[in-house]
């Protein structure tokens, strides 16, 4: 594995992209044109590597105020996208607010999706400050920054979670 | 017949099996080892877009999972 470094920033040249880095990108190409995100969670592993798949991929977001939400929104489901919570809009942006995350996926599908929460403590936004960037073939992605995740991993205490935590600390 | 298994020894195993695929895709070249993880990956979404399931249905377990984690292991 050939990882180039340099501050906040970490490039995988020659990542053959998979059909679930391809689902992440197109989420988030949406929706960085609203707000700034960190992805969280099982999927930072999948991109370095991990061998295995998962359900979700967990993202945070700074708080929106109520009509940018809506703007998103529209461009998602305009773009392919539909909401799994059977919720309008407005209800979507009360779950949000009460700390609850809302899930989102390719039209007709469920999984995989995307969980979508705002930042809620002092930790969610460490993470969302010191993101990592990382660079792929005409890709970007923004995730936690992998010591934290390293210890949320082991802090969460499943097979899994910690199985992903070693993988990360190996590579 | 009873069957035993060695929860502790699975995840020994398991984890010696993380470590040893890390360490192959350490020294493996990018193109090579993203490549081999997508047929895995690619397969099982592949499989999901097979899987008839309604979002109700899959918010449900969902909600069901983060309940049994909160609440922790059940009686053995």
């Amino acid at each position: 594995m050939e990882l180039q470094y340099s501050d906040r920033e970490i490039g995988i040249s020659e990542k053959y992209l998979t059909q679930l880095d391809r689902f992440v990108l197109g989420f988030t190409r949406i929706l960085e044109q609203v707000t700034a995100y960190v992805i969280v969670s099982g999927y930072v592993a999948i991109l370095f590597g991990r061998s295995r798949g998962t359900e979700d991929v967990d993202i945070l977001v700074p708080h929106l105020e109520k009509d940018t939400f809506l703007r998103l929104h529209r461009d998602l489901t305009e773009q392919g996208y539909e909401f799994l919570n059977a919720e309008p809009a407005d209800g979507l942006y009360d779950m949000l607010c009460h700390g609850m995350g809302i899930r989102i996926a390719e039209k007709d599908r469920v999984i995989p999706n995307i969980e979508l929460k705002f930042l809620k403590d002092e930790t969610d936004r460490c993470v969302f400050r010191e993101r990592t960037s990382v660079k792929m073939p005409e890709a970007q992605l923004f995730i936690s920054p992998l010591d934290i995740q390293i210890a949320y991993k082991l802090w969460l205490g499943s097979d899994k979670d910690i199985e992903d935590a070693v993988y990360l600390w190996e590579i | 017949m009873e069957l035993a298994f060695d929860r502790q020894a699975a995840k020994k195993e398991r984890m010696a099996f993380i470590r040893r695929y890390a360490a192959w895709v350490r020294k493996t070249p990018n193109a090579e080892w993203s490549e081999k993880q997508a047929v895995l990956i690619d397969s099982m979404m592949e499989n999901a877009r097979n899987m008839p399931l309604s979002a109700r249905v899959y918010l449900t377990r969902v909600a069901g999972r983060k309940k049994a984690r909160r609440s922790g292991p059940g009686p053995v």
